[in-house]
């Protein structure tokens, strides 16, 4: 019941609740990006992250270093803490935590058999697939000629099996087939840790259906900016949309017509909290949507940690670290490339 | 891709006869008044142009590469990366077409002419002559065209992709167009720079 969560979270949840606190401690302040966005080369990118907590994985990497290289280091640093968070937790905590990691498996799922229909080895592609989503059969998804083979042969084992029902056909795998079994998997994700949540209840229901929707809702304006001019029907489009948001079920009717970012825009201004988001750009411009996306999600991460005893903080923690190493991505390719003047048109304050 | 040069060759010993002619044709225009300083201005000129456009290709292929970036940044590493390039045989979107220089010609033909998206034009090889011919289209189906291989090309990456990759690609396009221009404008002023030399070989003879 929904105000009584103090009286027994502590019992299960309580380590590691003020673990995941400590870890968002050490999150970079805007004095460590001021610091970062002056570095004239990536080596001094690397020597001031040396006193962050970034600092151990980063101190054994040779010169030269690459933007790369960085991002695979912090992103190691993101593993470590969950899967020390994972092996701590008990349920229902741990199938929350599992949650977290789907959209990275489906994206990694997406990336081996993208890659094997453009002829590239299994392992160049493994390499480059995000260390949270890997299982043990990833690799024998190579093998499969269609969506059918794909679940039958390997992902019948996997957490994502329950997500495949909507797109299992016999035909072969192509760009096209691809793209939609990707943004199908992910929308079915969605729905279930979104309904996983509302049962888990309390205020992990209610600040996580807030962060879930916020999501949804992103992706919903994403996918119609990035189809337009693509050969995806309107019909198509409207099937990629989540069946939860703010923008459900009006909002997704009127994006599934939008042929241009204009009537995006006019469809979003109609909703309170997006109309701040697009009041930011300029008639007929999309460049800074996806910061200004960002700097929203932000804001209603940093407001879970507000509240205690729910487990929405877990969720919040993996996704501003993954900001922030998106943040020390663009501030290594802003230096290696000589752009500095252009740190600030994608780095995302988190404090 | 390999440039041929085609500049006369000096001196008279390795011409053949008939061609002695036409040498001294050209000599003769050469020699007129007024002729060293025009050629020393078409190759200031060529130079200057040339300089420009390699400060205009720079500036083109640093915003080319923060687009990409700024892409990158939006879809992820996992979507956007080296290894989901598509190793499979396929005809090469855009080609490169040497001509012959025509020295006669006072505004000298481009030497590389870049033919972009031609991977679905149909081409029609004539055997006697050895040329190809290209089917003429319309220019609403040329755009309809053009746009379906550039979408083709970035397909690989997925096709919900954001504009900020195609915004790359198209910095990447006009960089490339940049490029074959600087070829061009470099093969002319080396030609003139030939042809300065060799107005001063002839007057010190």
């Amino acid at each position: 019941m929904y105000g009584f969560e103090a009286m027994t979270f502590n019992i299960h949840g309580g380590y590691l609740e003020a673990i995941v606190r400590g870890h968002r401690a050490g999150l970079l302040t805007t004095a460590d990006y001021n610091n970062l966005c002056q570095c004239e080369s990536l080596d001094d990118i690397k020597m001031h992250l040396s006193a962050t907590e970034y600092g151990p994985y980063l101190q054994n990497e040779p010169s030269p270093l690459h933007t790369t290289t960085i991002v695979e280091k912090c992103t190691l640093k993101l593993v470590d803490d969950y899967k020390h968070m994972l092996c701590q937790a008990t349920e229902p905590l741990s199938t929350f935590l599992e949650y977290i990691t789907y959209g990275h498996m489906i994206d990694n799922v997406v990336l081996i058999v993208t890659g094997t229909l453009h002829e590239r080895d299994v392992q160049e592609l493994l390499e480059k697939c995000h260390p949270l989503g890997m299982f043990d059969s990833i690799a024998t998804l190579a093998v499969a000629q269609n969506m059918r083979e794909l679940y039958r042969l390997v992902l019948v084992d996997t957490p994502l099996a329950p997500y495949f029902s909507e797109c299992i056909t016999s035909e072969d795998l192509d760009d096209m087939n691809i793209e939609i079994m990707r943004n199908t998997l992910y929308k079915a994700y969605l729905e279930d840790f979104y309904r996983f949540c509302e049962k888990l209840g309390g205020a992990t229901a209610e600040i996580m259906s807030d962060l879930l929707a916020f999501e949804a809702d992103r992706r919903a304006v994403n996918i119609t900016i990035n189809s337009i001019g693509t050969e995806l029907t309107r019909d198509d489009r409207r099937k990629l949309y989540s069946n939860f948001g703010l923008l459900y079920p009006y909002g997704h009717e009127e994006l599934a017509v939008c042929e241009d970012i204009d009537q995006v825009r006019a469809v979003m201004e109609k909703y309170p909290p997006y109309q701040s988001i697009f009041a930011k750009l300029s008639y007929g411009e999309s460049q800074m949507l996806d910061k200004a996306f960002y700097e929203e999600e932000v804001k209603r991460l940093c407001l879970a940690f507000e509240q205690q005893f729910h487990y929405a903080v877990f969720f919040a923690y993996m996704r501003l670290r993954e900001q922030e190493i998106r943040n020390l991505m663009w501030i290594s390719e802003c230096v290696a490339q000589n752009q500095k003047s252009r740190v600030h048109d994608s780095v995302v304050f988190i404090f | 891709m390999e440039e041929r040069h085609f500049i006369p060759e000096s001196g008279g010993d390795q011409e053949p006869p008939q061609e002695a002619v036409e040498v001294e044709n050209r000599r003769e225009v050469r020699l007129q008044p007024g002729a060293e300083e025009k050629l020393v201005l078409q190759f200031m000129d060529s130079l200057n142009s040339y300089l420009s456009l390699s400060h205009s290709l720079s500036s083109t292929l640093g915003q080319a590469w923060m687009e990409l970036a700024s892409a990158r940044h939006s879809m992820g590493t996992a979507r956007l990366n080296t290894s989901l390039l598509d190793l499979k045989f396929h005809p090469a979107s855009t080609t490169l077409k040497i001509t012959e220089y025509d020295v006669d010609s006072v505004d000298a033909k481009a030497w590389f002419v870049l033919r972009k998206w031609v991977s679905s034009e149909e081409v029609e090889e004539d055997e006697d002559s050895n040329s190809t011919k290209f089917s003429e289209r319309a220019d609403d189906d040329d755009d309809v065209v053009v746009r379906r291989e550039r979408a083709k090309s970035l397909s690989v990456f997925g096709i919900l992709i954001p504009p900020k990759l195609r915004a790359a690609q198209l910095s990447f396009e006009r960089a490339l167009e940049t490029l074959v221009e600087m070829a061009n404008m470099r093969s002319r002023f080396l030609y003139s720079f030939h042809q300065l030399h060799q107005e001063v070989e002839d007057t010190k003879e």
